[in-house]
């Protein structure tokens, strides 16, 4: 969501002109992430990943941050060292970034290679020609996050029904 | 036990136990929540379970209150992860010898290494 109020903001679109609107949506947008998680840990619990899992989600995410910059900068951009290549980075790169995040940490599953899969082949299209496709990259981005964290959620919910059959009791083995 | 014997682990073999143990064992701590969502088991069930495998020390229990509710976080020991990491191997092992076949010694050849006792 904070892609697309960025691309929006950048836009000036409707009253996303006035920086104070653009703030109090991120604050709305933040606001409604801490509910969101609130949700979660009443409804599916609190984890706290292994200490493997964390090393590398903190590192996926570090990398994530460099090559985000480093390589949308190579992509496309006003730098001397530019490949000036006729595609849309953000999409591209950031898809790429969110297929490794998953590989590496949380594990892929069909929709995020189709989600994201997707999005990378939209930002890799030789159609970005004219000018700067920033904006719609991150509307791109954006939305392929929202359908992604609602597929995430399905899949979710599927994996944490209601047990078909009695659930095991203490005395079922020797408890 | 003899080093090398497939005894199986009663305490830990329990369905219940098992979950609970095996989902405790890929991450740090989980609360109660989760481990009812991801074990499917009843609230009653998954206390008394819980209970045994503290007094095993397998686990620790710590009450606390999160956003004024009260929250229950369980982590494994050094034993409880010695102890299903263990089970899992003889369960392995188990796997093994029921695809392969016990080893052609004559060991393996009495009836008493091919089952799989449970320890009380």
């Amino acid at each position: 969501m904070l892609f697309v109020l960025a691309a929006l903001g950048n836009w000036s679109w409707g009253p996303l002109r006035h920086d104070w609107v653009f703030l109090a949506a991120a604050g709305a947008i933040a606001a409604s992430a801490l509910a969101i998680d609130r949700y979660y840990a009443e409804h599916f619990g609190h984890v706290t990943p292994s200490l493997g899992r964390q090393r590398r989600a903190t590192a996926a995410s570090v990398a994530g941050v460099v090559a985000m910059i480093g390589v949308t900068t190579l992509l496309r951009s006003r730098a001397a060292w530019s490949l000036d290549l006729p595609v849309n980075p953000i999409p591209a790169v950031f898809g790429v970034l969110m297929l490794g995040y998953y590989a590496a940490v949380v594990g892929l599953r069909a929709h995020h290679v189709l989600v994201w899969g997707a999005v990378v082949l939209a930002g890799l299209l030789p159609v970005w020609t004219g000018g700067d496709p920033s904006n719609v990259g991150l509307v791109i981005a954006g939305a392929a996050a929202v359908v992604n964290g609602v597929l995430d959620h399905a899949a979710l919910v599927r994996a944490f029904a209601a047990p078909a059959g009695p659930a095991p009791g203490p005395g079922s083995a020797g408890g | 036990m003899a080093d090398g014997e497939l005894v199986l682990d009663r305490l830990v073999h329990e369905p219940g136990r098992l979950a609970i143990l095996t989902v405790l064992s890929a991450v740090t701590d989980a609360d109660f929540v989760f481990l009812q969502r991801t074990t499917g088991l009843t609230k009653g069930n998954l206390s008394s379970h819980l209970a045994k495998l503290e007094d095993a020390g397998l686990v620790t229990i710590e009450k606390r209150f999160v956003r004024k509710k009260p929250n229950t976080s369980v982590a494994l020991t050094a034993a409880g992860k010695r102890r299903i990491g263990r089970h899992w191997e003889q369960l392995e092992r188990l796997k093994g010898l029921a695809d392969n076949g016990p080893a052609p010694s004559p060991s393996a050849a009495t009836p008493a290494r091919r089952a799989a006792p449970v320890r009380p």
